[in-house]
């Protein structure tokens, strides 16, 4: 089986994890470079040993896009805790991203 | 009431559904806005379909990303946390990992790497720290085992602030290389032990310049000249040659047939040791290069040898024709003095007795005999008897071969006669046979048989051929003097000459 069409999820927790993510992105582009790279640090900092990143790359399987409904790339969808949250771009904005998955409070 | 609620509550989550689909899509909007979307995916018939954003950043990126696809080396990028974040198709070949499954895996997860020496990798990781890059070669163990020889340049990419953000390997399988360079390393160092621990000399000439480029140490020991005094001569210049002239002459000799020997050469050591050798030359292509290789052996010990062989072989010669004139005066004077009826017994025996003092001789590579050897070879027939009625007493002592011979013959006709008419002839007699050398300013060496107890004994009427050879041959053969005398009770033997003239290793 061609394993690009079938993409392994990362995991860092032994267990079903608490949150369960999936990165959309077209190509290893920078952007999509720089938002793993992003949402890994964040992972790591805030959901360590609680998480699974699942990297799905749209040139290659882009009929994936169809079940999480995706709009542009890259997004971060948080499949798990429900409900589903979505978030667009590099995810460089941590705060933004904390928001995004409810790990902490909007401020102001 | 009942059916209000659900109603109200279906509502709510209605709007709050839109409302997430408002903040999406309002998301989405302000994300295309600021130029942080690549690509766009549009609902179409046959699916989904990804659209990318070609703006010039777009375009340059993928050109990046095509070309360092298209490489052969395998390029990997790993982030601060060690996690793979970018890797190539070559990359992917060369780990048997495709990008989706190696993408945030830890790079010890793709690969583990082994440094080849102790030391290497705590140089690296000062390189990378300090230099911000590093280069090298070390093996890489993929997750299935295979074990890559790999040359890697590593560099730290950095922010704008300067801090660290990616480190980026560029990696190219030598595994190959490592291979072809170990067997030549192996084979380069088989070769060159052969060429150091051969026990011929060996030279490397230049043809163009015809000067020594190389020289084996047995080559510097042969000469005695340390090797960087024979790099850069011409052979005339180490005395292997005559003159410039004879050194051309064997280059151009060489260019015409590949190969010119010398069987016998003369050679002088810086000592002043003389050396005779033989020196075989051949022209060979070392890569496109021709070279000149000379093999000298040093042939002084052959040579020697060959003419020891020469001098055996005079000597063999020179002893043969004496035995024959020896056997010839023996077979005449039997004949003489014999009784015709027993003459070929008689001829046989002392033929016999000479042939084994002959064997004595020979055993001992004409080097001389024992005296005792000499007397238990010729009085072999009565071993029983020694120590009883045979006693025999001497001290060490070796007769030369002429000596040897002449005594032999002696020994050999007194046992026969003691044995026909002596005192080996009854049941009682006995016969002592002893030799002695005395001390003094001229050494002489005695030897005498003595019987008795045997019939007695009176002088033959007749002279034969036995006296002649316990008498006067003996005596000839140590350039001294034997007496026989026949007394009554038993007949005596005495043998006197300077030891110098009967035994080895006396000085003269």
């Amino acid at each position: 089986m061609n394993a690009l069409a079938s993409p392994t999820p990362l995991r860092q927790a032994d267990a079903t994890p608490a949150f369960e993510l999936r990165l959309y992105v077209a190509g290893q582009t920078a952007r999509s470079l720089a938002a793993f790279a992003n949402l890994h640090r964040i992972c790591e900092t805030y959901l360590a040993g609680q998480y699974s990143i699942e990297v799905i790359d749209l040139t290659k399987t882009p009929q994936l896009a169809a079940g999480d409904q995706i709009l542009a790339v890259p997004t971060l969808v948080r499949r798990l805790p429900e409900p589903i949250r979505k978030i667009i771009a590099d995810l460089s904005n941590e705060a933004r991203v904390l928001v995004g998955l409810d790990l902490q409070p909007a401020r102001g | 009431m009942p059916t209000t609620s659900p109603t109200k509550a279906t509502l709510m989550a209605e709007v709050a559904d839109l409302r997430a689909r408002l903040e999406e899509a309002e998301e989405t909007l302000s994300a295309l806005r600021h130029g942080e979307v690549d690509a766009l995916v549009i609902a179409g018939e046959a699916g989904p379909q990804v659209f990318t954003l070609q703006g010039l950043d777009a375009k340059t990126n993928r050109f990046r990303g095509e070309m360092l696809a298209q490489v052969s080396d395998a390029v990997i990028a790993v982030d601060n946390d060690d996690r793979i974040i970018y890797l190539n198709a070559a990359a992917e070949r060369l780990y048997g990992f495709a990008a989706s499954a190696a993408l945030g895996r830890t790079q010890a997860e793709v690969y583990k790497t082994r440094w080849r020496h102790e030391g290497d990798q705590a140089a690296a990781a000062m390189a990378l720290s300090v230099c911000g890059e590093w280069r090298g070669e070390n093996v890489h163990v993929r997750h299935d085992g295979r074990e890559l020889n790999v040359e890697s340049g590593i560099t730290v990419l950095r922010e704008a602030a300067g801090q660290p953000t990616v480190m980026l390997a560029v990696i190219r399988d030598v595994t190959e290389r490592k291979r072809h360079e170990d067997a030549v390393l192996v084979s380069e160092i088989r070769y060159r032990r052969l060429f150091e621990a051969a026990h011929d000399g060996i030279l490397i000439l230049d043809p163009a310049t015809r000067k020594i480029v190389d020289a084996n140490p047995f080559m510097t020991e042969m000469l005695g000249y340390p090797q960087d005094h024979l790099v850069g001569k011409e052979l005339f210049e180490i005395g292997l040659l005559s003159d410039e002239a004879a050194s051309q002459e064997m280059v151009r000799k060489l260019k015409r047939t590949n190969q010119v020997r010398y069987e016998d050469l003369p050679l002088e050591s810086q000592g002043g040791r003389h050396q005779e050798v033989e020196v075989v030359a051949n022209l060979y292509d070392e890569n496109g290069q021709p070279v000149i290789q000379c093999n000298i052996r040093d042939i002084t010990e052959r040579k020697r040898s060959e003419e020891h062989v020469h001098l055996l072989m005079a000597e063999v010669n020179h002893r043969a024709k004496n035995m024959l004139a020896v056997v010839q005066a023996v077979a005449t004077q039997t004949a003489k003095y014999g009784d015709p009826a027993t003459f070929s017994s008689r001829l046989s025996e002392r033929i016999e007795g000479l042939a084994a003092g002959q064997d004595l001789l020979v055993k001992n590579q004409w080097q001389g005999v024992e005296v005792a050897d000499l007397v238990d070879l010729q009085l072999g027939h009565f071993k029983d008897l020694v120590g009883t009625r045979v006693l025999i007493d001497g001290p060490r002592a070796q007769l030369t071969a002429g000596a040897a011979q002449g005594i032999g013959m002696a020994l050999h006709e007194l046992a026969t006669n003691a044995v026909k008419y002596g005192s080996l002839s009854n049941l009682d007699g006995r016969v002592h046979i002893s030799w002695r050398v005395t001390a003094g300013a001229t050494p002489v060496f005695s030897m005498s048989w003595l019987e008795e107890g045997g019939p007695l004994v009176a002088e033959p009427a007749r002279t034969g051929f036995g006296r002649i050879i316990i008498g006067r041959l003996a005596g000839a053969a140590v350039s001294g003097t034997a007496e026989t005398l026949f007394l009554e009770k038993g007949l005596t033997w005495t043998l006197n000459a300077a030891a110098e003239n009967a035994l080895t290793g006396v000085a003269r």
